[in-house]
């Protein structure tokens, strides 16, 4: 018995709370000298941080302070101008035209997209038959596949497709509305009205992204445990309710996260307007501040100018990630995310 | 304690990575305006080798000469030829021809490291505007004073006034090589069947709309990327009517300079033509290709303004017979300042020498090559387009009419050839298709057209940090 009492207790043999404090003391300085540590370290922290102070951050600060120049893109030196560029810019009507449908759009894109996501998502998880055991619609994974599609299909591709498809005389839109006996459709541009153009680039990028986003909260409400579901259900909840007061509270997070990605993916939007409407469109209803940006610094050759608006697109980004953040906690989420 | 406090540490990091991502995405717009670093290096060009009578820029045996030409409707083909014959001509020059698509993108790092490629053809939707390059561009007097290959001063081989375009302030730095004829566009054979007659004036041009109404087409058409054409139509007329005068306003961003009375004609005649219903809807809609297919293939409308690049752009979607003619811009009056045959006409893909590049004397050869008369014949042959260097086109035009007709219009014009610059040299084009896309639209009058092309102008007069080309 006392040789195992010894070979357990501290070889010093002091009271037990301080030989516990002086093993745990010892374990980490045994432990900060360590190989593994060292490299776990270097690997893990420095290399990427290295990397992402030299290929992020820095190209961000510089950005930030040719915004406060004249620099026009194609010689060595600028001269400092202050904050004229960022004068001009809120004097700029096209500018503030472009960040207006840019708000717009970012609005309207994700309440849209999510919502439509979420009705689809709910049908093919929870919203089968009420008898029985809890599933989505009959040939649920078939209409899970097909939704996913124009993700698949690169977004520049997407455009390219949907300009054809809105082509005046020669679309398959306007052909199937001519054909439906709709005769003021005839040669009705689409892109080229300012009061459907923004509609029309709108609906191409919903159309690209709700499959996606189906599949995203499919995955978040098969991790919802079924028992829910059924309580709900012998609580006498139907379908509707079930998914406003089960469903969207149970996967809050995913929600929230789908909400900053398409947000900023709706700030920016260059790829679709780039095929759809590489002009502006009509009275530029549809010009967004990325394509402001790139016509500034490549064909006019404002590069300080075209920097200035970078900064303010940036900061209008985080702006929307923050509004997303406070809407969620006001509205009762935990706010943290990841959990 | 100690799990509570690691737990709010990774959701502090979750956070931060959210926010992170936030930020990388909106990274690619700020980050594009980055550049690699901004070495300033003032070299001059490399020690220049014997200048002699068949070497005149002093090209040094054994070096490097670096092209970069752009890849468009031209292809790279023709340069690739003038490069052998520089190697062919001075002896251990090696020409390095390599083909690029946008080329401000491309080019935008070297000029800020200082190191440029030694001659550039700054051409295409992507080209680099020349106001913010022309610093640091060498002056090309002694190109065109040179000899040619043939032995020929090569200022005298040129067309008249080629040499307007490229200048700024009184400095020649651009050379444009491809002669570019702007006219109003339509079918000889077609309009030969119908015995339609080639409008002269708007009024002439409205009466020509009735008819052709009366056989289900339409008379004119546009391409949401190609509005401006009819600008560019507009201010040839306008020229036309009211001579230097107003060219001289509108290059100089002189205020109201869009209400000049000879602009204001020419809006008000298009504007009847609009009103009328002899345009065909839809353009704005509509890809700039496939309206001009709706031209050249379908015949659904008669006329269309562009430049002569016309026909390559549309070779494979014309019409077989279709013989594709081109006329003079129609004038507002029969009194016009210039007469009806003056012609709009620049040359277009521009080629520059950079002054910083490593081999300025072998840049300036190569346009030498270019500029021979076995490398403009080439061109003219393979494209079916002119070069800026006369008498390369033979009277059948290698069979094409647009090129016959080209030539025709080139000698009747005389010297009452005229084209402007501010347009592209501001950089107003997108803005102005909004507003062009909506007057033929029907969505404007003319009042709001002036309205916004005038705001457009204001805009970049008025705008300190843009540096201004006087023209005089």
């Amino acid at each position: 018995m006392t040789t195992l009492t010894t070979g357990v207790s501290s070889p010093s043999g002091v009271s037990p709370p301080s030989g516990f404090r002086q093993i745990g003391s010892a374990r980490w300085r045994r432990r900060n000298l360590t190989f593994d540590k060292i490299s776990f370290f270097l690997v893990f922290l420095i290399i990427p941080v290295a990397f992402y102070v030299a290929f992020v951050v820095s190209p961000f600060v510089q950005a930030a302070y040719f915004s406060l120049t004249d620099w026009t893109g194609f010689t060595p030196s600028m001269n400092f101008v202050g904050l004229a560029n960022y004068g001009k810019l809120f004097t700029d009507d096209t500018f503030l035209k472009a960040m207006g449908n840019n708000i717009l759009m970012a609005i309207v894109v994700p309440i849209v997209t999510l919502g439509l996501a979420m009705f689809f998502a709910t049908l093919v998880t929870v919203g089968g038959s009420t008898r029985g055991n809890i599933r989505g619609l009959r040939n649920s994974s078939f209409y899970r596949v097909v939704s996913f599609f124009p993700y698949v299909i690169p977004a520049i591709v997407i455009g390219l497709i949907w300009s054809q498809i809105y082509d005046p005389s020669a679309g398959l839109l306007n052909g199937i509305l001519t054909r439906l006996g709709l005769e003021k459709f005839t040669s009705f541009a689409w892109l080229g009205d300012p009061r459907t153009a923004r509609w029309a680039v709108m609906f191409v990028i919903i159309w690209g992204l709700v499959g996606f986003y189906m599949v995203l909260f499919i995955a978040a409400i098969k991790g919802v445990p079924a028992e829910v579901f059924e309580a709900a259900r012998i609580d006498g909840a139907g379908r509707f309710r079930t998914a406003i007061s089960i469903t969207v509270p149970l996967i809050r997070e995913n929600v929230q996260t789908a909400f900053i990605y398409i947000g900023i993916l709706a700030l920016d939007a260059f790829v679709y307007m780039a095929a759809l409407e590489p002009g502006g469109g009509p009275n530029n209803t549809t010009l967004v501040m990325a394509q402001q940006l790139f016509n500034t610094a490549f064909t006019k050759g404002q590069f300080g100018y075209a920097c200035a608006m970078g900064v303010v697109l940036a900061v209008i980004t985080l702006a929307y990630a923050g509004l997303v953040f406070a809407v969620n906690r006001i509205l009762g989420g935990k706010s943290e995310v990841g959990e | 304690m100690d799990i509570n406090a690691k737990q709010l540490g990774r959701r502090d990091f979750l956070r931060g990575s959210l926010a992170m991502a936030a930020l990388a995405a909106t990274g690619s717009s700020l980050a594009s305006c980055a550049t690699s670093g901004t070495t300033s290096t003032s070299e001059t060009s490399a020690p220049a080798g014997q200048v002699s009578d068949t070497n005149p820029f002093g090209v040094k045996s054994g070096s490097t000469v670096e092209a970069v030409i752009f890849k468009g409707g031209y292809g790279i083909d023709y340069a690739e030829f003038a490069g052998k014959q520089v190697e062919a001509k001075q002896s251990g020059v090696t020409v390095k021809v390599t083909p690029v698509t946008k080329v401000a993108q491309a080019l935008q790092p070297r000029f800020v490291a200082g190191n440029p490629p030694d001659v550039i053809d700054n051409s295409g939707a992507g080209l680099i505007g020349i106001n913010t390059i022309r610093d640091q561009l060498a002056e090309l007097n002694d190109v065109i004073e040179a000899k040619n290959y043939e032995g020929t001063v090569i200022k005298d081989t040129l067309y008249q006034g080629v040499t307007q375009p490229g200048t700024f302030d009184g400095k020649f730095i651009v050379l444009n090589y491809a002669l570019t004829v702007y006219a109003i566009w339509y079918s000889a054979s077609l309009f030969d069947q119908m015995g339609w007659t080639v409008p002269k004036t708007y009024e002439e041009m409205l009466a020509l709309g009735a008819e052709v109404k009366g056989k289900g087409k339409y008379l004119l058409g546009w391409g949401k990327e190609a509005a401006t054409y009819y600008q560019t139509l507009a201010i040839a007329s306008a020229i036309k009517e009211g001579g230097d005068e107003v060219r001289l306003a509108l290059e100089n961003l002189k205020p109201d300079c869009w209400s000049l009375p000879p602009v204001q004609d020419v809006f008000n005649g298009l504007k009847k033509i609009i009103d009328a219903g002899y345009v065909k809807p839809g353009g704005s809609g509509t890809v700039f290709t496939a309206a001009q297919a709706q031209w050249s293939e379908a015949e659904q409308f008669v006329l269309y303004p562009s430049g002569g690049w016309i026909e390559n752009e549309m070779k494979d979607q014309t019409k077989s017979g279709f013989k594709m003619t081109g006329a003079p811009e129609p004038t507002v009056s029969s009194s016009s300042k210039l007469p009806y045959e003056a012609l709009h006409s620049t040359a277009g893909e521009g080629y520059i020498v950079p002054s910083q590049g490593k081999n300025m004397a072998g840049g300036k050869e190569f346009l030498r090559a270019m500029l021979s008369k076995e490398a403009a014949v080439n061109f003219a042959k393979t494209k079916l387009a002119s070069t800026v260097v006369k008498g390369t086109v033979p009277p059948d035009g290698f069979g094409s009419t647009a090129l016959q007709s080209q030539i025709k219009m080139l000698d009747a014009a005389g010297s009452n050839i005229f084209s402007w610059n501010f347009v592209d040299l501001y950089g107003m084009n997108t803005d102005q298709l909004v507003v062009w896309n909506t007057f033929l639209g029907g969505g404007s009058s003319v009042a709001e057209l002036t309205k916004g092309l005038q705001e457009i102008t204001d805009k970049v007069a008025k705008d300190d940090s843009i540096k201004k080309v006087p023209v005089s």
